[in-house]
């Protein structure tokens, strides 16, 4: 059956590969749609998920934080004595404190007013915070006083080069070091360590006081039931934890929607579908108007009209096939470039393979809008 | 004896009775058929001879199941075709009926032999079987030689002969052919004819063809007349 099958007349395959000319433009189309698709889905979870980059560059497993915070950047501070509740659960490890608040910048040169967000963290080198994007080194000389590392992509927004000096809130820093992949969202990511971190925050009224408690659990997959029995403990403090990758899906979908990015990548995702679909049903209905005498000869040989649609699909689902394969290999080296650039872009699986399924879905309904023309493939016309 | 060549001698394999069709374009109302009775028998070519829109390629689809009458009944095979439904009628065609048109239709993309194998594997034949049948069709045509040319590479005498081919490969009851001389040069035209008569003679087929060349009166075993809508004269050669 299977060798049968095979020695069947691909009509639609074939007449594809012949007359490509004609269905050009939709591959054209569906390669452009997938590709626009592809990139601002790449860009916006680089962008939105540098907003989470504290927690997806640690090695913490369990947050623990202000109660109701919709993003890491958002927290407030807790009671550090909130930390026996971490230890009294058997899975975690080690416990650390993490310091975050923004602050002031005064560089050596005039760039008016910067933003910084200081990130206070254990510099011992078993650190949890930023442990995946941290360089060792780095980490060792945050040892010293005084000292901060930012993304070597910020250098120029904060004025300086690395052995600059410069002020925070009024405090003198030094930049010993640059890092990759530490760009936050909304401010500079300034990384100092725990001590620094506290004498920087001058305006606080308990500087010592962190922002979250991180921990590390001896099983990471027990992390979200960990994280569920501490937010039901009751401490002296108000509290809340969250499993490390529920709080960066919280940071990122926090600033995708309230910053109106999202409402604005849905849009210009619609656009871009409906361009698309227009183009390559379009093309769609010239490639069957093109054959209209062939697929009424057909259908007078008694061939029935469901088989000949059939045939009008299956080129829709070519159509959308070779589109993505273009899009997809147009779409890796992009992505390849931008990260050579700094350019903030992840790869994310899950939203690729959601393009996929949203590209075919177009080619289908194309296809279906195509069906519309078989039906003038009317074999009584024939005979005039 | 196969089924069709045995019914034949029982009854005709063509039945028209009253039938009547007419077209309207705006308020204009053209009658194409006017009360056509007639029998057409298997193993005979039967031509319909006529001037231009005297009705007779709206005859051929009608007879053909292509398009239904107004009024008055046709009977193809002993099944009345005002009987079935669009799917059933489909289905009738792909058992029973073969077809060749004027412009040849055949896919750009297909190699000759591929457009002969197309029709049969809807009908659900098996690739081994399709493919004999593509080889015995098309050697029957003269074009086994050619059958891994594309249409752009035969002459117009040549994609006429596939098409055939592609309607006898079907082993059909009824072969029901427009014009199938009329874009073809005299020799060209000649060897078409002469192949619809012999399929006629050799496998017991209905071979009804619509044409107004006077080449082909000749050949026919019968010529039917036409004019405004009516058979004016039916006679045997």
């Amino acid at each position: 059956m299977q060798d049968s099958n095979a020695d069947m007349v691909a009509l639609a395959r074939k007449t594809l590969l012949y007359e490509w000319r004609r269905f050009l433009p939709a591959m054209v189309a569906i390669a452009f749609a997938s590709l626009l698709l592809l990139l601002q889905a790449s860009l916006v979870l680089g962008i939105f998920g540098s907003a989470s980059v504290y927690v997806t560059g640690s090695d913490a497993d369990v947050w623990l934080g202000y109660p109701g915070t919709q993003s890491v950047d958002q927290g407030r501070v807790i009671d550090p004595d909130a930390a026996t509740l971490l230890y009294m659960q058997p899975q975690v490890a080690r416990v650390e404190p993490f310091i975050w608040f923004d602050g002031d910048w005064r560089g050596p040169v005039a760039t008016g007013g910067v933003s910084v967000f200081i990130s206070g963290i254990d510099v011992r080198q078993d650190g949890l915070m930023f442990a995946r994007v941290l360089d060792p080194s780095l980490r060792a000389a945050l040892r010293e006083p005084d000292s901060i590392v930012v993304d070597r992509a910020e250098l120029d927004k904060l004025g300086v080069r690395v052995g600059d000096s410069a002020h925070i809130n009024g405090q003198r820093v030094r930049v010993v070091g640059v890092g990759r992949g530490l760009r936050a969202l909304g401010g500079v990511n300034i990384l100092t360590s725990l001590d620094t971190a506290r004498r920087l925050n001058v305006d606080a009224a308990q500087p010592d006081w962190p922002t979250y408690l991180v921990a590390k659990l001896r099983d990471p997959a027990q992390a979200a039931a960990v994280a569920q029995r501490v937010s039901h403990l009751h401490g002296s403090s108000p509290h809340a934890a969250w499993s490390a990758e529920d709080f960066a899906r919280r940071s990122m979908l926090f600033w995708l929607f309230d910053s109106g990015a999202g409402a604005g990548v849905l849009f210009l995702a619609g656009i871009v579908l409906l361009v698309g679909a227009a183009i390559t049903s379009q093309t769609l209905v010239a490639a069957v108007f093109g054959s209209i005498r062939e697929y009424a000869t057909l259908n007078a040989l008694g061939v029935g009209m469901r088989a000949l649609r059939w045939v009008v699909l299956e080129q829709a689902f070519w159509v959308g096939a070779v589109g993505l394969v273009v899009a997809s290999l147009g779409g890796a080296l992009l992505i390849w470039i931008a990260h050579l650039k700094d350019v903030p872009v992840a790869f994310d699986i899950s939203i690729w393979l959601t393009c996929f399924v949203l590209v075919m879905v177009l080619a289908f309904l194309s296809g279906l809008i195509a069906l519309r023309t078989l039906r003038r493939a009317d074999p009584a016309e024939l005979l005039r | 004896m196969n089924g069709p060549a045995l019914m034949a001698q029982v009854m005709p394999a063509l039945v028209a009775q009253g039938v009547c069709k007419a077209f309207v374009s705006g308020n204009i109302r053209t009658s194409a058929l006017q009360q056509i009775s007639l029998q057409v028998h298997a193993g005979e070519l039967t031509l319909i001879a006529g001037p231009s829109g005297c009705g007779k390629s709206t005859l051929l689809s009608v007879l053909s199941g292509l398009q239904r009458p107004d009024s008055g009944r046709v009977v193809a095979l002993s099944e009345e075709l005002g009987l079935l439904d669009l799917r059933a009628l489909e289905r009738f065609r792909l058992r029973h009926t073969g077809f060749v048109f004027q412009g040849f239709n055949l896919f750009p993309a297909l190699q000759v032999f591929e457009q002969v194998e197309l029709p049969l594997q809807y009908m659900g034949v098996s690739s081994e079987e399709a493919r004999l049948r593509s080889q015995e069709a098309l050697e029957e045509v003269g074009m086994q030689s050619r059958r891994h040319l594309r249409p752009i590479e035969l002459s117009g005498g040549e994609k006429q002969r596939v098409a055939i081919a592609r309607a006898l490969a079907k082993r059909p009851a009824l072969l029901f052919a427009d014009e199938p001389t009329s874009s073809l040069d005299a020799a060209n035209g000649q060897i078409v004819i002469d192949m619809l008569h012999s399929i006629a003679r050799r496998h017991g087929t209905t071979v009804l063809c619509v044409s107004h060349d006077p080449r082909l009166m000749t050949h026919a075993d019968r010529v039917l007349h036409m004019e405004d809508g009516r058979i004016l004269d039916d006679r045997p050669i």
